[in-house]
């Protein structure tokens, strides 16, 4: 007999929203169904309203883990409007903090997948190593956050040589954990065999389904933006793609721990070529009008913003592909025929990032299945109606 | 690697000091650029609303008090500052800095309204090529002589 059971939008297992509709046949989940909008910000339509410069703190604020992905997404799509090009010792520290935000993200994400899998020693270990990269982001931008440190035309902020023989030194141990988590995670026996086989994805579906980043790299697709259209100046850093073949949650694990290495060599790159000069040049305010499509590699996979300038020094419009929202169909397609107990663990290995993917919702109308319009008008007419049903509330204070 | 191959690490790390702090009795130092919460020096403030204007959260508000006596009032909402510190950056004289603040939460959003009541400054802008302690400001920071425009 099959039942369809709501997860989500609040459930204890989760840590962000997701709304999903499961029809499982006792254990086994038969078909997945993903709701998405409960955590629609709007903040495309709110950057129409802001100026670019505005808007990079707005885009810093689309994802809490990936913020200078974004901003580096936006940033270099509107230096391309605007005509301006960054000053290299800009563009190495750019892609310095990009890099050292990989790190962090991959390392948040290999305690997540700990925690999910039962492991939480292995959750408090790669956490606490985390606040190593935390400190030096920190130390660079003045935030451990969001680090604001891009700006139209370069990088808001320089490092000083103290700094740069901190942040070399800090490689070694973050070299010597992650070897130590490599092989602890790709050996331990109780580890490994929670993780292994779960939520096979195969090469074929990858790419039918169009996943990106590491969901996609486990399945033996090497796709990475940084190599295939290299921005900025990753076309002359040496680094490797990283894949695996095991098509399943632990490929997904030995994937991020394999780019963690190479997320140190390019760090380590960039800090030894660190070249002399500016770190931002003047941008103007306005753009002229055009479009730009532009991506990069954030550390769940490729992030596009496409950019539209209408003359004036605000952007038309701005629409955001996050990471996520390019691996729900991969994710939803490995959902079925797995396990209940399997969910968090399967979404957790493509580290979503609900916030970053939610869309507002069409409403189709039930009888004709043609979507409709609803005016705001309508909307308040429908929730004066509603509360008018409601007993009211006397004496409500509205604190705003 | 056995079953428990883990165990070594975890014993070893029976006799480390811990990762954390006992925060509210001991707290960690912020770095030297923390991004903390902006404040205004009155006396180099020319009312050019270059900080006004470039706030990504519309925090920062200017009102004129007497247009005679050239008195203006900042106020700047903290309930509402990102923190980003791109008032820092667009200011012309340096009026604006941030502090190193963290702990700044309060019952009342309305506690955490700041104000300044000044006579408008008659300072020099920076120069035009600014030191290298001031170059991540100059992409942003406008030319003064445009208050204007910032306005409509
Ligand atoms: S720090 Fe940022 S958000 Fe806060 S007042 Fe300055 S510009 Fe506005
Ligand atoms: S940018 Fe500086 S000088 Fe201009 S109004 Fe703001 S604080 Fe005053």
């Amino acid at each position: 007999m099959k039942f369809q059971i709501p997860i989500g939008p609040q459930h204890p297992a989760l840590k962000e929203p997701i709304s999903l509709r499961m029809t499982v046949e006792g254990e086994v989940i038969r078909d997945a169904d993903l709701r998405l909008g409960y955590n629609h910000r709007g903040i495309e339509k709110l950057a129409e309203e802001r100026t670019y410069l505005q808007n990079i703190y707005l885009t810093e604020r689309i994802c809490g883990i990936c913020s200078h992905s974004h901003t580096t997404c936006f940033v270099q799509g509107v230096e391309a409007l605007l005509e301006v090009v960054a000053p290299r010792r800009g563009q190495f520290l750019r892609y310095l903090v990009a890099e050292l935000e990989r790190v962090h993200s991959h390392l948040l994400w290999l305690g997540v997948a700990g925690h999910e899998a039962g492991f939480d020693s292995f959750f408090m270990y790669t956490w606490r190593d985390r606040e190593v990269v935390m400190d030096i982001l920190e130390m660079i931008s003045g935030n451990r956050v969001h680090y604001a440190i891009n700006t139209l035309g370069g990088v808001r902020r320089d490092i000083d040589e103290a700094l740069r023989t901190k942040i070399l030194d800090s490689l070694g141990i973050l070299r010597a954990r992650t070897d130590y988590y490599f092989k602890l995670g790709a050996n331990e026996p109780s580890f490994v065999g929670r993780l292994a086989g779960v939520g096979r994805l195969s090469k074929e579906d990858a790419l039918a389904l169009c996943a990106v980043g590491p969901t996609a790299r486990a399945s033996g697709v090497a796709h990475d933006v940084r190599r295939d259209d290299p921005y900025g100046i990753y076309g002359e850093i040496p680094f490797e793609v990283c894949t695996a073949d095991s098509c399943d949650v632990l490929g997904r694990t030995v994937v991020r721990i394999k780019e963690l290495g190479q997320s140190y060599n390019i760090i380590e790159y960039l800090l030894r070529n660190l070249p002399d000069g500016p770190v931002a040049v003047k941008a103007p305010r306005r753009a002229k009008p055009g479009e730009v499509v532009s991506r990069d590699e954030a550390p769940r996979g490729e992030n596009i913003h496409y950019i539209k300038a209408n003359g004036s020094d605000k952007p038309e419009r701005l629409k955001v592909r996050a990471p996520t929202l390019a691996n729900y169909a991969a994710t939803l397609a490995r959902l079925k025929n797995g396990f209940i107990a399997d969910i968090p663990l399967i979404f957790a290995a493509i580290d979503p990032c609900i916030c970053c993917a939610e869309r507002t919702v069409e409403l189709i109308d039930g009888r004709s299945g043609r979507p409709t319009v609803v005016r705001w008008s309508d909307l308040r007419r429908r929730a004066a109606r509603r509360a008018g049903r409601v007993s009211k509330k006397r004496n409500v204070e509205c604190p705003l | 690697m056995r079953i428990a191959g883990f165990v070594p690490e975890l014993l070893r790390h029976l006799f480390k000091k811990p990762a954390t702090v006992d925060y509210p009795f001991r707290k960690l130092e912020v770095p030297k650029d923390f991004r903390g919460t902006p404040f205004l020096h009155p006396e180099t403030c020319i009312v050019c609303r270059a900080c006004e204007r470039d706030c990504p959260a519309e925090a920062i508000e200017i009102v004129e008090v007497n247009a005679a006596e050239k008195r203006f009032k900042m106020t700047i909402h903290n309930d509402r500052c990102v923190h980003c510190a791109q008032c820092v950056d667009s200011c012309p004289t340096d009026a604006m800095e941030m502090d190193d603040k963290f702990e700044i939460s309060a019952f009342s959003r309305w506690d955490l309204k700041e104000e300044w009541e000044y006579v408008r400054a008659v300072v020099k802008p920076k120069p035009a090529a600014p030191a290298p302690q001031a170059a991540p400001a100059a992409p942003v920071s406008p030319s003064p002589v445009k208050p204007s425009e910032s306005e409509t």
